[in-house]
């Protein structure tokens, strides 16, 4: 059945210049896999009745479910046109938004590609994407136009009505062609500007100013598809026909007398011949006739589609013996009229010779690879290929050869790894038994049966039961498999992780130059290797073996175990590839995560990487259904990961594994491949936890209608006042500015506490400087250890001043005087955006201090229960009143603490005691303590102070002094907050979008709806692509990718980056207090601010206390079940 | 044709009692359910969603209204609202399926919170997720108890769940100075209760860092202030050995 076998492949392989590796690309449903079904069946591997309906690129079943591809699939073709032999790596792509990754994969080790476009649909979103990609790499396009029969059956077009229509549509396409060029063209003018600008300045000549674009110079003529130049072709897939203009140009210039190259310029456009005279002139629109076009070719085929769909037997029948063809008699009695035109079109314009014939004439092979690409490949971000190392500008010449001599440098670009399952490898699959084989085992069947003889007579010694038995075992194993290691097999070892794991990867790649051969030693560069480090390391001229080499980073050294020919679902064994091949490398799993280049000299840089059109912007939460399968999920996202040239996978510090991927049905695919491939287990997706954080502002100077506060005398019924006392238990004494006073349980000691709002920039400073303040507090805990560590660094130690002195910049004014110098701690873990500041006259613990202030005896009065104040700080800070999460930019003042006469004693004591040893005391969780009840509380957070430092003579009935200073520090923290104006901080992302202008009011709706806000947007040069900025709250971004992907019908695709943490305004305690708010809120107010839905539902996810009515009308719950 | 509607008739349905016992009789007011522990807990402020009718029985199932005399020697008033309001508040409730359920659930959610705040996955170092906890909480059918504490609850969870899945409690961090004589006994003694020992330095003193199951802190430390008398020292690094930031698999 199959026409070629592998040794045909491998003799065509080596013939570089016939190679041409391609891939097709359209948008989705545009019949991209059905066209490379029509042109496998060219080489025989599937019937030419099934082409277009098995779909035999999509080996996964939620392929062939769902309709569409969604992984790059390759498969080697084999085609003759006249004397030469051509060989074709046809890469089918998918066209979905989701799995455009895929689609740079293929583009990345293709030299050309077939553009596919529906010819009802025209250009759709994914065609532009894919012709940028295709730009992008430099690889030339060449157009199919698709479903041609849709024109004629579906819309009913006459000839010239599809005419007009096709020419709009290769119109647009050459257009975005166009866009495409002008853009790169203004950009290399941009470049050079900024350049000249340069030099101007360091000449400080006059400079006349050069107004042109520099469009007009640049040459465009080879940039567009037409049907004249021959790179575009017609075809209807389904029905397998498909044309070039050169097809009937040669038809008709026998017929009419015409020279071909005349046809060939004039049968696509404005044209009508004169049949009188054989005379080509150019249409005159007023006289109506019809173009070459529409005469010659068009009206031939709708007469033919007319005459089966009408089933009109006599005019079939004359037009298949004018053409010359033969028709099978079961085809032409069959019913369906698509049978018949299919049976009689591809007979007459069979569709793989139009294609194939265009990819081999107007496609570069390997060979030809311009070297702009090739520079452009090996130049990673703004490298320019000058700048790399001599070494490396030597492989120009080697890619640009392309030769395959032993001398020549082997290069392999690995552009994903795909997995399959072991069974179907080559080596492990069932081959057919040869005779020998047969023979072999008809001898050890007999030998087997002669043995259960014996022991059924039981006549045989112990020693033979046992030999059968281990005879009896390894035929059991190796028989249904039809496959022996000791059988004379080409495969040398089966794949070691075969037992581990059913999955093996396999390596999609390309050969750019030199001959990869199976066994061969090959470095593997991962994609941030960079050649300068290694020529830096080692010597020039290095003669030791490869294992030697000293460790270079991301550089690895491995054996090419067994190479693939890959013909789409199967895989074929090779010996060695040729270069300018597409090939499959098994046994690189342990090397390359996703994407490499391989090659035999360490000089040569890695690839730029994929340029991905989508990136990974949807984030889901994965948990196994079972907490027991932990481990398999773990092992299958990382299975996935490898599999995946576009997923991410992560463990946040949450807990929680997120899965990041392009878009939902790339998500539903990977939680497919997951449960049934790679994990194997039930798992359940969420919606990943969003983290917020509390701070408090200054209390605002409008109310919500934006009136001014204090002002208004006529303030409405106020709830809030019985609530606001309600909120601070009695015993806490409050300041009418917040300072809040608190004694411990036992009354001996009394703190008072302070909150102010940071400004922002302190808190952007302490962020950025989380670093620096951790080890800062390693340094001062160390010195305070007594040890003596090493001299503190000149660096850190300048990098602490600088760091001072930002604050110091920042918090000026009255109210932050000397605040700076009084910093004792930083919150939560010690490093956070929080600050605790002390003003007591005697406090000398600053940070600043370091080792000096805390080795003086006097401070020993306060030190070791100051400790107990920080860690109340620290839980405080931790976990805020609203909704447990971190605080930001607060800072705490302790404004005074006092402590009682026993207490001081008790600490004195101590210390004469225990020479001022900081001893640790803590309670163990979950004991129930000796105390009453009512202090349960304290209790239990005391007992989680296990850091409780300072020992503490003073038991009392309330526990240890320390506990319950940690205690009460955090309840004085919590109750400073909540008489300040609290707030919730959100996570934003900062959001780019990229749209076409006539989608823009559609991008900002799907933005105001999930309250996001536009910064800026702009517009690309040359192109009529708006940049559009945005902000969006992390909250709200699940399912915003997807929304607005289908709002803007896939013009529009976002990407999302975290940027930083925003207050959100809203007042999540508020209720409408004057009467002006209640006209405009009503009097519950509840249902548009912002800030208290997303507490609640933060509460209501840890299971803390939310302030909700159980049943919202008392009435509505009444059973009304007895009529009365 | 006309139907008989008794308009004096005032019938209650889907009532919750609330009672109250003073100057030896039984006062009882007819509420609705599901609001009385939300009149409590200040939610509900609307007293009119709370109580069906704002008479005072004496016993609601059979209409009996409480007679004023009665009224004004029990609450010194005869305002019916203003003592339904005091009943509402000081009366014994019965608690409806609703208010129980969201308790129970409030309750189940806070433990399940509490242990993933504790607990880390051994292998990875990493937290476990509270949804991932609360599942397996369900698949030992935990059950809550609604009048014992959700802390003690969670520490019995966690020694149930260990059965179940891979769990431990969050290692502490601690760093003991201890003079080098006595050092190298209690090292022995110490032994047992440490987990990993991370780091040892012998130079002037015996300077350990390891990490524990912060259920043996107290042992620890009260071993640590018998044996060396108060001269060794105990320090917390940390409170959590857990992995901070996220991991990208690569």
């Amino acid at each position: 059945m199959v026409l070629n076998g592998v040794d045909k492949m491998s003799q065509l392989q080596k013939n570089t210049a016939n190679i041409r590796n391609i891939c097709v690309l359209a948008h989705v449903d545009h019949g991209k896999t059905t066209l490379a079904d029509c042109l496998i069946s060219s080489n025989g591997i599937i019937s030419s009745r099934l082409a277009g309906k098995l779909r035999y690129m999509d080996s996964r079943e939620d392929e062939q479910v769902r309709g569409i591809t969604m992984k790059s699939s390759a498969i080697s073709l084999h085609y003759a046109e006249g004397n030469e032999e051509y060989l074709i790596n046809l890469i089918d792509s998918p066209g979905h938004v989701d799995f455009s990754s895929e689609v740079s994969t293929a583009v990345r080790i293709c030299d050309g590609c077939i553009i596919v476009v529906d010819a009802v649909e025209g250009v759709c979103p994914q065609t532009q994407a894919v012709l940028r990609q295709a730009w992008l790499e430099n690889i030339r396009p060449v157009l199919v136009i698709n479903k041609i029969d849709r024109l004629i059956v579906e819309l009913k077009f006459t000839p010239q009505e599809a005419y007009s229509h096709l020419k709009n549509i290769l119109e647009q396409i050459n257009a975005l062609t166009g866009t495409l060029f002008t853009s790169k063209v203004l950009e290399e003018r941009a470049e050079r500007e900024t350049e000249s600008q340069v030099k101007t300045h360091s000449e400080q000549g006059d400079q006349v100013y050069d107004w042109s674009t520099g469009l007009e110079d640049a040459d465009d003529s080879q940039l567009y598809f037409s049907p004249e130049q021959g790179n575009v072709v017609f075809t209807s897939a389904i029905d397998g026909w498909g044309f070039g203009i050169e097809h009937f140009a040669r038809i008709y210039s026998q017929k009419i007398g015409i020279r071909k190259e005349v046809l060939l310029k004039t049968l696509w456009g404005d044209y009508y011949i004169n049949m009188k005279a054989k005379k080509i002139m150019k249409v005159d629109q007023a006289k109506g006739k019809k173009p070459l076009f529409v005469q010659l070719i068009l009206e031939n085929i709708w007469s033919l589609y007319d005459a089966v769909l009408k089933k009109d037997k006599e005019k079939i029948d004359k037009i298949v013996t004018s053409l010359g063809l033969r028709i099978g008699a079961r085809e032409a009695r069959h019913s369906d009229p698509k049978v018949q035109i299919n049976a009689i079109c591809s007979q007459w314009l069979p569709i793989s010779h139009a294609v194939l014939a265009m990819v081999c004439q107007k496609l570069p092979s390997p060979l030809d690879m311009t070297s702009e690409r090739v520079e452009k490949l090996l130049c990673t971000g703004s490298q320019t290929f000058e700048s790399l190392p001599l070494e490396t500008q030597a492989l120009k010449a080697a890619f640009m050869k392309c030769g395959s001599e032993d001398t020549a440098p082997v290069i392999i670009f690995v552009s994903k790894m795909f997995a399959v399952d072991a069974k179907a490898l080559p080596q492990n699959k069932p081959r057919p038994l040869t005779q020998e084989e047969m023979a072999q085992r008809r001898e050890r069947a007999r030998q087997r049966h002669a043995e259960k003889l014996a022991g059924a007579q039981g006549q045989a010694p112990q020693g033979s039961t046992q030999d059968g038995g281990a005879l009896l075992a390894s035929p059991q194993g190796d028989e249904p498999r039809g496959d022996e290691p000791d059988v004379a097999s080409v495969s040398p070892q089966p794949v070691p992780q075969e037992e581990s794991s059913q999955e093996a990867f396999i390596a999609f790649a390309r050969v750019f130059s030199g001959i990869a051969r199976r066994g061969q030693k090959i470095f593997v560069l991962g994609p941030k290797y960079s050649p300068v480090e290694f020529l830096q390391r080692v010597p020039l001229g290095f003669s030791a073996p490869r294992e030697d080499l000293p460790p270079v980073p991301h550089m690895a050294c491995c054996t090419l175990e067994s190479l693939y020919l890959l013909m789409g679902r199967e895989l074929e064994d090779l010996e060695e590839v040729p270069p300018g091949n597409v090939l499959g490398i098994g046994g690189l799993q342990d090397f390359i995560l996703k994407s490499a280049t391989l090659c035999s000299l360490p000089s040569c840089p890695p690839f730029i990487p994929l340029n991905f059109e989508a990136t990974p912007i949807v984030r889901v939460a994965i948990e196994p259904k079972h907490p027991s399968e932990m481990p398999q999920l773990v092992k299958g996202m990382k299975l996935l990961n490898q599999a995946d040239p576009c997923v991410q996978v992560l463990i946040q510090e949450t807990g929680e594994h997120v899965l990041v991927t392009a878009g939902e049905v790339h998500l539903q695919r990977c939680l497919d491949d997951l449960r049934e491939r790679f994990a194997k287990i039930h798992i359940s997706v969420s919606e990943p936890i969003i983290p917020f954080r509390e701070t408090i502002t200054k209390p605002p100077k409008v109310d919500m209608v934006n009136e001014e506060i204090g002002r208004q005398q006529k303030v409405a019924v106020i709830h809030q006042t019985k609530e606001e006392q309600s909120k601070i238990p009695e015993g806490i004494h409050v300041d009418s500015d917040g300072l809040i006073t608190i004694t411990t349980p036992n009354k001996l000691a009394t703190l008072s506490v302070r909150a102010i709002p940071l400004p922002e920039e302190v808190t952007q400073i302490l962020e950025e400087n989380s670093d620096l303040i951790r080890s800062m507090e390693l340094l001062t805990s160390s010195l305070n250890e007594g040890r003596n560590t090493q001299a503190l660094h000149q660096k850190t130690q300048e990098k602490i001043w600088e760091f001072k002195g930002k604050l110091e910049q920042h918090l000026t004014g009255r109210k932050w005087r000397n605040t700076v110098d009084q910093i004792w701690s930083f919150g939560p873990r010690k490093c956070g955006p929080n600050i605790l500041a002390s003003r007591s006259e005697d406090f000398q613990n600053s940070v600043w201090s370091g080792p000096a202030g805390r080795e003086s005896k006097e401070a020993g009065r306060f030190r070791d229960f100051g400790n107990s104040i920080v860690s109340g700080f620290q839980l405080a800070t931790l976990s805020g009143p609203m909704c447990e999460e971190p605080l930001m930019g607060v800072c705490f003042v302790l404004e005074k603490w006092e402590l009682s006469k026993c207490a001081e004693q008790g600490s004195s004591d101590k210390q004469n005691q225990e020479e001022c040893d900081p001893t640790g005391e803590g309670q163990e969780e979950g004991k129930t303590c000796p105390s009453g009840s009512e202090n349960q509380e304290q209790q239990d957070s005391h007992s989680e102070e296990t850091s409780a430092k300072g020992e503490s003579p003073v038991t009392d009935c309330y526990g240890p002094f320390s506990g319950q200073l940690i205690a009460t520090m955090k309840e004085a923290c919590r109750y400073a907050l909540q008489v300040k104006p609290q707030r919730l901080m959100a996570a934003m992302y900062t959001c780019d979008i990229m749209a076409t202008s006539d989608v823009l009011g559609r991008v900002y709706a799907v933005l105001s709806k999930r309250e996001g806000r536009v910064l800026q947007e702009e517009m690309k040069e040359g192109t009529d692509m708006f940049i559009i900025k945005a902000v969006l709250p992390v909250a709200e971004s699940f399912g915003f990718a997807d929304e607005i992907r289908k709002r803007t019908s896939g013009l529009a695709s976002p990407q999302l980056v975290f940027s930083h943490w925003e207050v959100i305004p809203s007042d999540p305690f508020w209720v409408p207090t004057t009467e002006e708010e209640y006209l405009h809120f009503g009097e519950k107010a509840d249902s548009e601010n912002q800030a208290r839905k997303y507490m609640n539902a933060v509460r209501k996810r840890k299971g803390l206390y939310v302030e909700e009515k159980i049943v919202e009308h008392a009435e509505k719950q009444r059973t009304l079940s007895k009529n009365k | 044709m006309s139907i008989f509607t008794p308009t004096n008739q005032i019938r209650l349905t889907n009532v919750a009692v609330v009672r109250m016992k003073r100057a030896g009789k039984r006062f009882e007011i007819a509420c609705y359910k599901n609001k009385v522990v939300g009149w409590r807990s200040g939610v509900e402020k609307d007293l009119d969603e709370v109580l069906q009718t704002h008479s005072v029985f004496v016993n609601v199932s059979k209409g009996q209204v409480a007679k004023k005399e009665d009224l004004i020697s029990a609450f010194g008033t005869d305002d019916q609202t203003e003592i339904c309001k005091q009943i509402l508040t000081k009366g014994e409730v019965q608690v409806s399926d609703k208010e129980r359920h969201t308790q129970l659930e409030q309750m189940f959610r806070d433990i399940a919170t509490i242990v993933a705040d504790k607990c880390v996955n051994p292998e990875t170092k990493r937290p476990y997720t509270v949804i991932l906890i609360e599942r397996a909480m369900k698949d030992i059918h935990y059950s809550v108890k609604p009048n014992k504490s959700t802390k003690q609850q969670a520490l019995e969870v966690i020694k149930q769940l260990k059965e179940k899945i891979k769990i431990e409690r969050a290692h502490m961090r601690l760093r003991f100075l201890l003079p080098l004589n006595e050092g190298k006994k209690l090292k022995e003694k110490l032994k047992p209760l440490m987990k990993v020992v991370e780091s040892e330095d012998y130079s002037q003193q015996l300077e350990i860092v390891c990490l524990i199951d912060p259920g043996c802190f107290r042992e620890i430390d009260e071993l640590i202030k018998k044996e060396t008398k108060g001269r060794g020292s105990l320090e917390v690094l940390s409170l959590k050995d857990v992995e901070e930031g996220d991991e990208k698999f690569e």
